[in-house]
């Protein structure tokens, strides 16, 4: 409860952040980070709404909630920067979210309503912590109530103090606010109402500043709509908006949750063989002729693995017998070993990275065939058709499946390509047991885990198949592309 | 019962509805209610207790066809229903007619809409409807809805509304149930329109609101301030249960707080000397009346109490010796005050806590229970929801809508509101003793004059000169701002 709203600390509290949401972000973001932001904050809104219909009470919605938002959404960190970035994460989320949420009545429903919900977790959470930094966030989001004068408090007293101790009455400050701002509170008969002005004491102003923030975002989400085809059509940024929706949030690939198979350093070759999607395929293949990676594909790659259940120190020397076909063990450590651990979150930031989906890898840079050691990108999206072609045929895909998976390429439906392709690679899996095709063509690490769970099933089986598909790798024809600047500008 | 629901003819297509020309047959009767003896061809008035034209004729095709060509107060209904904006407005309304075009056949037709006065006057004329109801204000002229989608046509505005009607009092009235009433009963209107009209007045600031007797056994309020028509559903479902209390299960305790919001603080204030005035005697309800009906009353005291034995007492002292209902309840609350006050040094009571507070709030509770206002809050909460229109004549008692004064709600007579014969034979006998004068308006003619005064008077000119003056004012702020400098 707080008695003054009009306290003005000059320094403003350090842990309240501005989650009103009253300005959009205004610096640049990578590709990368717009995507697992957006996904962060997808996680806690579904987790909202999954809560929501568990009928938990009160405290065991709060606990849930809690703990889903500290990992996903956390408002605090360990150091000022570690704050800084979860506040960019948060704010930068939510406007993405907003943008991609706008375009149907049933989809800003379903935002408005889990962003409420979040909204009011984190206010009361404020509330708690008490005045100074309520007040704080007051002033930052702009709000400010009409306080009633002591004379009138006093005047009112006997309309004003139903269902209240004489100390809280006492203690409160009361605000006059226009009864259609406190339909919460006049529905449940919880303040008194007069001439159409609601009376709300200070601990009750949770509700209306709630009310606030929902006409807020729903006004902003009907304006987002209105400006959505010419957002939209940005190349990089629309079609990840446009699916946002449809995004994968089942697993988080690269917590290293449930993966499936026993991944280490010495039969990463094999389960390259078997079970990875094209675009892993293409990167593994690319680094065993070159023994180099750049950056990207060491980005898209490592991450994967580390999807796939490659643990750090594994994964350390994976690449580490690669690269030191043509470097000194030395210059390996020097220039790559940091970075892959500080994949694994054990150096800078410590923030644990996870696998690009699908549309990260598409909507991402193209590599540039003509550079060493540059293999990252989506084969179906980024090469050319007659390349593309020609690999799947040196991998013995020919035939009605590869004319099915290159029409899909020539519709631009790239997702749908690669789902074909783990359909003729992998006969039958749809009807067999223990095989969850969910998020194929949506995740690398989906595609991946369905397929070890296929061979797993078909173990009496393996070895055929194995010989069946361990063709060599031919030398691997890549399309001629422009180099991609993995940013989005202004987006929002 | 005002109408969100699909009726049959709803799914038929509009278009088919709209050529079919209602029947004029002279011969035409209407189905008959259960209460009613079915041979006659027209309506005839259903059992009252008090109703002179028993079995009367009250409704026929012809009588209505008078109405709607002399009587139906268009002009006003057109003033009202445009406040005074921009000119479309009237004609993005949602009207909708109940026609009968056989005796078997009811045919329900929403999304009419009428482009002036004119239209609508002769829509309803050509029409005519048994029931015209109310509908909201839409973003297009309702007429082009199958055209139109969701998202381009929707409810723009709409007057706040109330619905309260006798059948949802079956629970603690003894006099009559269903569709039937008398005066005895019709005493729950009175409290219930006191309450909410001074609770729409105080607490939310209305002034534009009027109340209409609903044709048969209920009433219809009407808040039509600016501010109340562009409420959303949200803030109309808010103000609706903000009055509302869970009555409908009698079983079910009320829960009130011992520190009572102050809107039932004061409606407990205007409801208790009705209770008393009303209920509990002999010409009333009888609660506190003879033994049978205060043992009952006794019976929903707190268990605890009746086993300390107040409810015993209390009922061997009233058969002991003559004590008026009123006495009764007088002595009913000082014994309950007596029971949960706290007593002596240490301050202790005599009940636990919970059970001495449901004992200090019953007779509050009781009061509630036999007299606060039961709203079809159904109604209130959403823009989109039909309502009777004012003026309309009911088909089963034939009596005409017409709006009750709130300050002289105790002597309103649902019985004495004007009938379609009534009316129809008083033009005819004025035109006997004064000639066709063209100059009167036919409604001065008849006792409706009365009730078109009061709604002209109270309602609809203090509307307009409000309107009139926001106007001007925000003319002289249009053009202090366009003028020269
Ligand atoms: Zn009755």
């Amino acid at each position: 409860m707080f008695t003054s709203s009009r306290q003005s600390s000059s320094k403003a509290s350090t842990s309240t952040t501005n989650f009103f949401y009253t300005t959009p972000p205004s610096y640049e973001l990578s590709l990368e980070d717009f995507e697992s932001f957006a996904l962060s904050r997808l996680i806690v809104l579904r987790k909202i709404e999954e809560l929501k219909v568990k009928g938990l009470d009160r405290n065991q919605y709060n606990d849930a909630l809690k703990r889903v938002v500290n990992l996903q959404l956390p408002s605090s960190g360990p150091s000022p920067s570690a704050k800084k970035h979860n506040e960019k994460r948060d704010l930068a989320s939510h406007f993405i979210l907003r943008l991609a949420y706008c375009r149907t009545e049933e989809l800003r429903r379903w935002l408005l309503t889990q962003e409420l919900a979040l909204f009011k977790f984190r206010l009361e959470d404020l509330e708690k912590r008490g005045g100074k930094d309520m007040s704080a966030f007051m002033k930052n989001a702009g709000i400010s109530f009409d306080k009633i004068t002591q004379d009138e408090k006093q005047s009112m007293q006997s309309q004003l103090r139903f269902n209240m101790s004489y100390r809280d009455f006492e203690a409160s400050s009361f605000y006059r606010i226009p009864f259609a701002e406190a339909v919460d509170l006049i529905g449940r008969r919880l303040v008194h109402v007069r001439a159409g002005m609601a009376y709300v004491p200070g601990g009750k102003l949770v509700s209306i500043i709630c009310a606030r923030f929902r006409s807020h975002l729903s006004r902003s989400l009907a304006k987002a709509a209105a400006s959505f085809s010419h957002v939209s059509s940005d190349t990089r940024i629309g079609p990840l908006l446009k699916n946002m929706n449809k995004q994968y949030t089942g697993r988080d690939f690269g917590k290293q949750h449930t993966v499936e198979g026993d991944m280490n350093a010495s039969n990463v070759d094999e389960y390259a063989q078997r079970s990875m999607p094209l675009c892993m395929r293409q990167v593994h293949d690319g680094l065993k002729k070159d023994h180099k990676l750049k950056h990207d594909g060491r980005r898209q790659y490592g991450l994967f693995l580390k999807g796939a259940g490659l643990t750090m120190e594994e994964s350390l020397l994976f690449f580490q017998n690669e690269f030191t076909k043509i470097m000194s063990a030395d210059d390996f450590n020097k220039n790559y070993a940091y970075n892959i651990r500080h994949s694994y979150g054990k150096e800078g930031k410590r923030q644990s990275y996870t696998a690009f989906s699908s549309t990260t890898i598409i909507m991402g840079p193209r590599s540039n065939p003509s550079e060493v050691g540059s293999h990252h990108g989506c084969p179906f999206a980024h090469s050319g058709d007659a390349s593309l072609a020609a690999l799947l045929g040196k991998m013995g895909i020919g035939g009605k499946d590869r004319d099915d998976i290159m029409a899909h390429k020539k519709n631009k439906m790239y997702q749908l390509a690669c789902a074909k392709h783990f359909e003729v690679t992998h006969p039958g899996a749809a009807k067999t047991e223990g095989v969850d095709l969910d998020g194929v063509g949506n995740h690398p690490n989906a595609w991946f885990n369905s397929s070890v769970q296929y061979w797993k099933n078909k173990e009496p089986a393996k070895k055929d198949m194995k010989g069946k598909i361990n063709t060599p790798m031919a030398k691997v024809e890549r399309a001629v592309v422009s180099p991609g600047s993995g940013t989005a500008k202004e987006v929002v | 019962m005002p109408a969100l629901q699909e009726s049959n003819a709803q799914k038929r297509k509009p278009e088919e509805v709209m050529e079919k020309p209602p029947l004029r047959s002279s011969t035409a009767s209407i189905p008959i209610s259960p209460y009613e003896t079915s041979s006659s061809k027209a309506v005839t008035s259903s059992k009252s207790s008090s109703g002179p034209q028993q079995n009367a004729v009250v409704f026929s095709p012809e009588l209505l066809r008078i109405y709607y060509d002399r009587l139906f107060p268009y002009e006003a209904m057109y003033d009202w229903l445009s406040y005074g904006v921009e000119k479309d407005f009237f004609n993005r309304r949602e009207w909708s007619f109940t026609i009968q075009p056989t005796p078997e056949d009811e045919i329900y037709i929403r999304y009419q809409s009428f482009k002036d006065l004119e239209e609508f006057k002769s829509a309803v004329i050509k029409r005519q409807p048994n029931k015209i109801d109310i509908g909201a204000v839409f973003t297009h002229q309702p007429k082009d809805h199958n055209n139109l989608s969701k998202d381009v046509f929707h409810t723009e505005e709409r007057e706040l509304v109330f619905d309260i009607d006798l059948t949802d009092y079956d629970g603690v009235r003894t006099c009559c149930s269903g569709a039937n009433i008398c005066n005895k009963c019709w005493k729950y209107m009175n409290m219930a329109v006191k309450v909410m009209d001074e609770g729409l007045k105080t607490d939310f600031g209305f002034n534009n609101l009027v109340w209409f007797y609903s044709g048969r056994r209920g009433v219809h309020c009407w808040v039509c301030d600016e501010s109340a028509r562009t409420l959303s559903n949200d803030a109309r479902s808010a103000v609706a249960t903000y009055f509302e209390l869970p009555l409908e299960n009698e079983e079910k305790s009320l829960d009130l707080n011992t520190s009572l919001h102050p809107m039932l603080a004061r409606s407990f204030g205007v409801l208790e000397p009705m209770f008393l005035d009303h209920l509990v005697g002999e010409e009333g309800m009888g609660l506190l009346s003879n033994q049978e009906q205060w043992v009952k009353l006794l019976k929903t005291l707190p268990e605890e109490a009746r086993k300390a034995g107040i409810a015993a007492e209390l009922d061997k002292e009233w058969t002991k010796r003559d004590v008026s209902p009123a006495d009764k309840w007088k002595m009913l609350k000082s014994r309950i005050e007596k029971e949960t006050k706290k007593e002596g040094a240490k301050k202790q009571r005599k009940f636990k806590g919970d059970e001495s507070e449901r004992l200090e709030m019953w007779p509050i509770e009781t009061v509630f229970r036999h007299t606060y206002p039961r709203l079809d809050i159904n109604v209130s909460k959403m823009q989109n929801h039909l309502l009777k229109s004012p003026f309309c004549v009911h088909p089963k008692t034939g009596r005409v809508c017409i709006p009750i004064d709130v300050s002289k709600i105790d002597s309103f007579d649902p019985f004495n509101v004007p009938t379609l014969p009534q009316i129809v034979s008083e033009l005819e006998s004025y035109a006997k003793e004064n000639g066709e004068s063209k100059n009167v308006p036919d409604w001065q003619k008849t006792s409706l004059k009365g009730s078109m005064q009061f709604f002209l008077k109270t309602f609809l000119n203090p509307m307009k000169n409000e309107q009139r003056k926001r106007r001007m004012e925000e003319k002289a702020k249009e053009e202090a701002f366009t003028g020269d400098f």
